[in-house]
């Protein structure tokens, strides 16, 4: 793994640790700074870190704190504070 | 590549616990903290002193900074052949012109890194001077 990934990966911990604590402004920078790696060295961000931050906003995603997560049809719904929603297909098993 | 000392410079500094060794700034020596923020020409340094916290922002520049990596960084440094192996064939150049004096406790390494070399914007230190395929 190189150096790049490791960093995504110590960031996406410090957006979570940071959202945990309401430092929501914090989790946002480093949910950036992540975006800003890839971006940069040409990899695609981990799913759980996709599925976790709001496209949006860059808001790091805590379900029952500043996303509303909602099942319908097939999907999941995940509506961050901004407004901005997501969906994610799903199958019943 | 993991964090090790060699790594550092281009590594995430984010999250690590640090102490401000040298500056030129009389107040901020001595600090320390966790970086919390980092930007092209500052760490910010979340201090913890009785009660609350308050962040410093030190520049980069002018001062020395004594970052601590735990554990599995200071394990792969001794152990593993692969990272010793990558420290060795590095060019001469930049093993000189880092002054970075590893003191090893347990499980910890204090790596001490002059400011200077981390004048860079944050998402691209990793590229500056490493093993990009780009160049
Ligand atoms: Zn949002």
């Amino acid at each position: 793994m190189g150096v790049a990934e490791e960093r995504i990966d110590r960031l996406h911990d410090l957006a979570r640790a940071a959202a945990s604590e309401c430092e929501h402004e914090r989790a946002r920078h480093y949910v950036r700074l992540a975006r800003r790696i890839a971006e940069r060295n040409r990899l695609s961000l981990p799913r759980t870190f996709k599925r976790f931050t709001c496209d949006a906003c860059d808001a790091y995603l805590v379900p029952g704190k500043n996303a509303r997560v909602r099942l319908q049809d097939g999907h999941v719904v995940v509506t961050c504070d901004c407004g901005h929603q997501a969906r994610y297909p799903y199958e019943e098993q | 590549m993991a964090l090790t000392p060699e790594t550092l410079p281009r590594h995430e500094l984010n999250g690590l616990p640090v102490r401000v060794a040298e500056s030129d700034d009389p107040g901020t020596v001595g600090l320390e903290g966790i970086v919390v923020i980092e930007t092209t020409n500052t760490l910010q340094i979340e201090v913890r002193d009785d009660g609350g916290s308050r962040v410093v922002q030190v520049s980069k520049s002018g001062s020395v900074f004594e970052f601590a990596i735990t554990d599995d960084a200071a394990d792969l440094e001794k152990g593993s052949g692969t990272t010793s192996k990558l420290a060795d064939s590095q060019p001469d150049s930049s093993e000189h012109d880092s002054d970075e004096s590893d003191r090893a406790g347990e499980g910890v390494a204090y790596v001490t890194v002059d400011g200077s070399r981390l004048l860079s914007r944050p998402a691209r230190r990793t590229e500056t001077n490493g093993d990009s395929p780009w160049q």
